[in-house]
């Protein structure tokens, strides 16, 4: 698996736009559920896609193999444009967003239907192992994660150590890993 | 290791501190543990990211993506052309740089009742719609049926617009506020007008959703920068001092289908460049509307259905240049030169072309603080100019100084 990203990426970079299809082919719908999950809004979320599909093109040598796996490296990049999105829509609508928004969000799942049964699968596994994490490294790592809130922002907010937060974080992180360890991204 | 795995981890989810960010970067450079917790720490977030749930793309989003693949146009020799040149040659920096909200007047200079009402109530309408079609919207997630319903109760935009033009507007009744009601009713509402009335429609895609939502916003802002009174709150906002990127620009036209009544273009973006194109939502809402006067011109007139846009800076130091080209024939781009040049005859056909022209040449007028046309043209600071087979129409528009990136509103 990795020598075929590694195929893809060189192509690209290379200028192969069957190449370029084939990476968003594989990895566009992954990278658009975190992004629409994140920003709760699709036109947004189809931006973020866009663009970093756009800078893939444009400037493939933003990935190095040194960097990891080219697909961690993409869900990283799209989680982490998410979140800056994310959080300049906040400064702008000049409110918070409490920490229960996300899950109260309008389910936009119902008349939306993917349909992959193997990663149906996979997330279903991972979606177990998230819900038996210690609730303490859940609420972490979904503040962290999902929200993109800073690390001083969660201490404050859950009332603990900065300390405890990034220890809490790295178990958390450690524990799916274990869980994780036979999922293919 | 615990604590680089932990700078590693933190790195990766973006909240290290500056400073040791770059310290962690330099490490990466030589040191293998450094760089195996980086990968790890990616491995773990990229996993993560599979819980959320899945949701499927439609083929308009990979269409969009696929077309970073065609080879750019080439806008060299269009840059090296005389009247480039020329602008090159005349254009100075103002020393206030205009930043939108010239030409908006109160819509109770309209004293045209109909008028008055129905821009009145085209606005309301537009607000209604916009959540409807909003990327948290249920037409979004794919239920139409409240979106459809909404436009079934509203008037069409498109019959709206031609109720209110079939016939010369009188002046004496609209007064200085006849650019406003042009503006609000030919930039960029005939094409909301194509896409709502689709939308009511059978035949119709989540590409047009999303087309719609962009459009609405657009025209809202117009018409809010166009009548001072339609609406003094949401003014308020877009008079504040927020950099608008060309990124936003070029976000919402790439790929894009444009509609001027019933002639249809395909869009095709450059990249644009990396940077903000205005200060205000005023001023935002000002150079959008000569961007969609521009397409609406080229689009009935483009020999391949294709009209292309790009944005240069620093081709013309401390200007951006606003550039909408297609392929032409000789007769459309005679009408396109007749229209730019102000030689139309008084033909109802090239009137709202011509009107689509003045559009941009008052805006010209602002935002170089120069009254005279003459000079403005004579300066090339807007124009259309024929090379090979492709007409080009232009703007030029004062940069921001001194701002080093891009920001979004």
């Amino acid at each position: 698996m990795l020598r075929i990203e590694n195929d893809i990426w060189e192509k690209i970079r290379d200028g192969d736009s069957s190449a370029f299809e084939d990476l968003y082919d594989r990895f566009a719908g992954a990278m658009f559920s975190l992004s629409l999950e994140i920003l709760g809004d699709r036109w947004e979320a189809e931006e973020v896609i866009q663009d970093i599909f756009s800078i893939l093109w444009r400037k493939p040598e933003a990935y190095s193999p040194q960097k990891g796996k080219f697909s961690s490296w993409l869900l990283v990049l799209t989680r982490n444009r998410s979140i800056d999105r994310y959080r300049s829509r906040k400064r702008r609508l000049d409110h918070g967003e409490t920490d229960e928004i996300l899950h109260s969000r309008p389910d936009q799942n119902d008349k939306d239907g993917a349909d992959n049964a193997t990663a149906s699968d996979e997330r279903e596994h991972l979606n177990r192992a998230f819900s038996t994490l210690p609730p303490d490294q859940k609420k972490v790592l979904e503040l962290s994660y999902f929200k993109g809130m800073n690390q001083q922002s969660i201490a404050e907010l859950l009332n603990i150590s900065l300390g405890t937060v990034k220890s809490r974080t790295r178990l958390g992180i450690e524990k799916l890993r274990n869980s994780l360890s036979n999922l293919r991204l | 290791m615990e604590t680089l795995k932990q700078k590693a981890l933190d790195y990766t989810l973006g909240v290290l501190p500056k400073e040791e960010s770059l310290l962690f970067e330099a490490m990466l450079e030589d040191n293998d543990d450094a760089r195996q917790s980086l990968v790890q720490a990616q491995e773990d977030c990229a996993k993560i990211a599979l819980s959320a749930k899945p949701k499927s793309l439609g083929n308009e989003v990979k269409q969009r993506i696929m077309e970073n693949c065609q080879p750019n146009l080439n806008f060299d020799p269009f840059l090296a052309s005389s009247p480039i040149e020329s602008l090159r040659d005349n254009f100075s920096r103002n020393a206030n740089r205009y930043n939108g909200g010239g030409g908006c007047v109160s819509l109770k200079q309209i004293t045209d009742p109909k008028l008055h009402d129905e821009i009145h109530r085209m606005y309301d309408d537009l607000v209604s719609l916009s959540p409807l079609v909003a990327g948290d919207s249920n037409a979004a997630a794919g239920d139409m049926s409240t979106l459809k319903s909404a436009l079934k109760k509203m008037p069409s935009f498109t019959q709206s617009v031609d109720d209110l033009l079939v016939h010369p507007l009188d002046e004496e009744k609209i007064g200085e506020g006849l650019q406003s009601v042009h503006r609000s009713l030919l930039s960029s509402m005939p094409s909301l007008g194509f896409f709502s009335d689709r939308l009511n429609g059978d035949s119709f895609s989540m590409g047009d959703v999303r087309r719609l939502f962009y459009l609405c916003r657009d025209q809202l802002k117009i018409m809010r920068a166009s009548f001072g009174d339609i609406d003094p709150p949401r003014l308020t906002e877009d008079e504040k001092l927020r950099l608008h990127s060309a990124g936003l620009l070029q976000t919402k036209w790439w790929g894009a289908e444009h509609a001027y009544f019933s002639s249809k273009g395909k869009v095709r973006c450059g990249h644009f460049f990396d940077g903000p194109v205005t200060e205000r939502c005023v001023e935002f809402a000002e150079y959008d509307a000569n961007m969609y006067c521009m397409a609406n011109l080229l689009a009935p007139r483009s020999s391949n259905g294709e009209f292309h846009l790009e944005l240069i800076k620093d081709a013309v130091p401390d200007c951006i240049l606003a550039i909408a080209t297609a392929q032409t024939s000789q007769v459309s781009h005679q009408e396109l030169h007749e229209i730019v040049n102000g030689l139309t005859t008084p033909d109802h056909a090239m009137e709202s072309d011509r009107i689509l022209w003045t559009l941009i040449e008052e805006s010209m007028t602002r935002a170089h603080q120069h009254s005279s046309l003459s000079d403005l043209r004579e300066s090339s600071l807007f124009g259309c100019h024929r090379l090979k087979e492709s007409s080009y129409l232009w703007f030029a528009w004062p940069a921001i100084e001194n701002v080093h990136s891009g920001a979004d509103a």
